[in-house]
């Protein structure tokens, strides 16, 4: 939730920018580019560098080229591979997060059957004492 | 939202049916975006947990369709496509990540079940302990009170097997039974006898039933029955009389119920006096039968 909150944030900056910077394709490309960076943060503190490699390498390489595009005033390429970089980045953060949670289940679950295990067991225990 | 889902699918036809007329615009990231989507759709909890990415997803494709139908650069198209691939699968991961987090919550909810169980059965296990506790201390009071009475019984009988040995004594001394080596001795008199006859008179058959109370107290004992006669009348006559007066006493004990085999008889005749046969009185004690009882089962000794 936070994360999108902060993304609307940003849009609203890239949005005013964009008023300010007077109709042209810098502004938009700018704000992509400035959208695509946070998407980056926020999957890199999702864990998604190390949960998620491949997507991440994607989107750090994407969102660099962006910026030489933006460098070089090439506004729709820059547009472009800000997009995709978005795109990336996003799907790393899900990713991470979907790992984290799948792993957190299988980590209760793992409990659930050492916990039965020992339960049966001191049943098991009881019954052959009586 | 259905209807939401169907505008891929159409354009997805409207895509096959332009290909029948003209060549085919598509590229394989957006086959493969179509097919990412057709398997997303197919798992409902992706529109269900993640409904804002997965209409994202469904706008992406639908725009990565409409540039192949408008038959834009494949590599507009590929940009496109590869956004709705990426968009799809990051409602996919959301989709995963809900599930995972009901499955801890269904977790913990199972965990509390199992530990509740765990608890129940731990206090089973402490209630039939400490009835099995309870039982045991029962039996052990129990075992105690049985010593306890079989201790009480054992002092009642040594009680009574004082008594009785008290009530025995009192009875011997009451047949003036004398402590000789050969054991103890009761005397009958000739008084208890009829004149020249064997059968015991009425005080006779009253000190036979002493007699056979004492034997009957102590079975284990044997008698020997010894008949005496005094110096008158002939040797044999006195034989045989002494010997059918032992045996008068032994028939008269064994129907008080003495057993047979414990008793013996003697007549030795006017053997053995304990008086000269030199005047009545005297011989009147040497007409006698003596009964030696032996002692602790012990054998009785013949007369020398």
């Amino acid at each position: 939730m936070m994360t999108i909150k902060r993304v609307q944030m940003l849009c609203g900056a890239a949005v005013l920018l964009g008023l300010a910077a007077c109709a042209s394709d810098k502004a938009p490309a700018t704000a992509d580019v400035a959208v695509s960076r946070a998407a980056l943060a926020n999957a890199t503190s999702a864990g998604a560098a190390d949960l998620a490699p491949v997507e991440m390498q994607s989107a750090r390489e994407k969102l660099m080229r962006a910026n030489q595009a933006l460098a070089a005033k090439d506004y729709k390429t820059a547009q472009d591979l800000a997009t995709q970089a978005s795109a990336d980045a996003q799907l790393a953060q899900s990713k991470a997060n979907s790992a984290k949670a799948t792993s957190a289940a299988d980590e209760l679950q793992q409990n659930i059957r050492m916990l039965r295990d020992e339960v049966n067991r001191a049943n098991a225990n009881s019954t052959t004492q009586q | 939202m259905k209807k939401l889902h169907l505008i891929p699918t159409v354009f997805a036809m409207s895509v096959f049916f332009a290909a029948c007329s003209t060549t085919p615009t598509t590229t394989s990231t957006l086959d493969q975006a179509r097919g990412d989507f057709v398997a997303a759709q197919g798992n409902p909890t992706v529109a269900a947990s993640a409904p804002v990415e997965f209409k994202a997803a469904a706008d992406a494709l639908d725009r990565a369709n409409a540039a192949a139908a408008k038959k834009e650069s494949l590599a507009e198209i590929d940009k496109l496509a590869y956004i709705a691939k990426q968009k799809i699968a990051t409602a996919q991961e959301i989709a995963k990540q809900k599930q995972a987090e009901a499955d801890v919550a269904n977790a913990g909810r199972q965990r509390d079940e199992i530990r509740l169980e765990a608890r129940t059965a731990e206090a089973n296990q402490a209630r039939s302990a400490a009835d099995k506790a309870r039982m045991s201390a029962e039996e052990a009071k129990a075992q105690a009170d049985a010593a306890r009475m079989q201790a009480e019984a054992a002092t009642n009988s040594a009680r009574d097997e004082q008594a009785k040995n008290a009530a025995l004594q009192q009875q011997l001394a009451d047949l003036q039974a004398k402590q000789t080596e050969r054991g103890l001795v009761v005397t009958l008199s000739d008084v208890l006898f009829n004149v020249d006859r064997a059968e015991l008179s009425a005080e006779g058959m009253r000190t036979a039933q002493k007699l056979a109370d004492v034997l009957l107290q102590e079975p284990q004992n044997a008698v020997l029955i010894e008949g005496f006669t005094d110096s008158t009348g002939s040797s044999s006559h006195n034989m045989e009389l002494s010997q059918r007066r032992a045996e008068s006493v032994r028939n008269a004990l064994i129907g008080l119920g003495v057993k047979g085999d414990k008793i013996a008889t003697r007549g030795y005749g006017e053997a053995f006096p304990v008086a000269a046969n030199t005047d009545a009185g005297s011989r009147q004690l040497n007409r006698r039968v003596e009964i030696v009882l032996s002692q602790n089962g012990a054998p009785i000794a013949n007369r020398r």
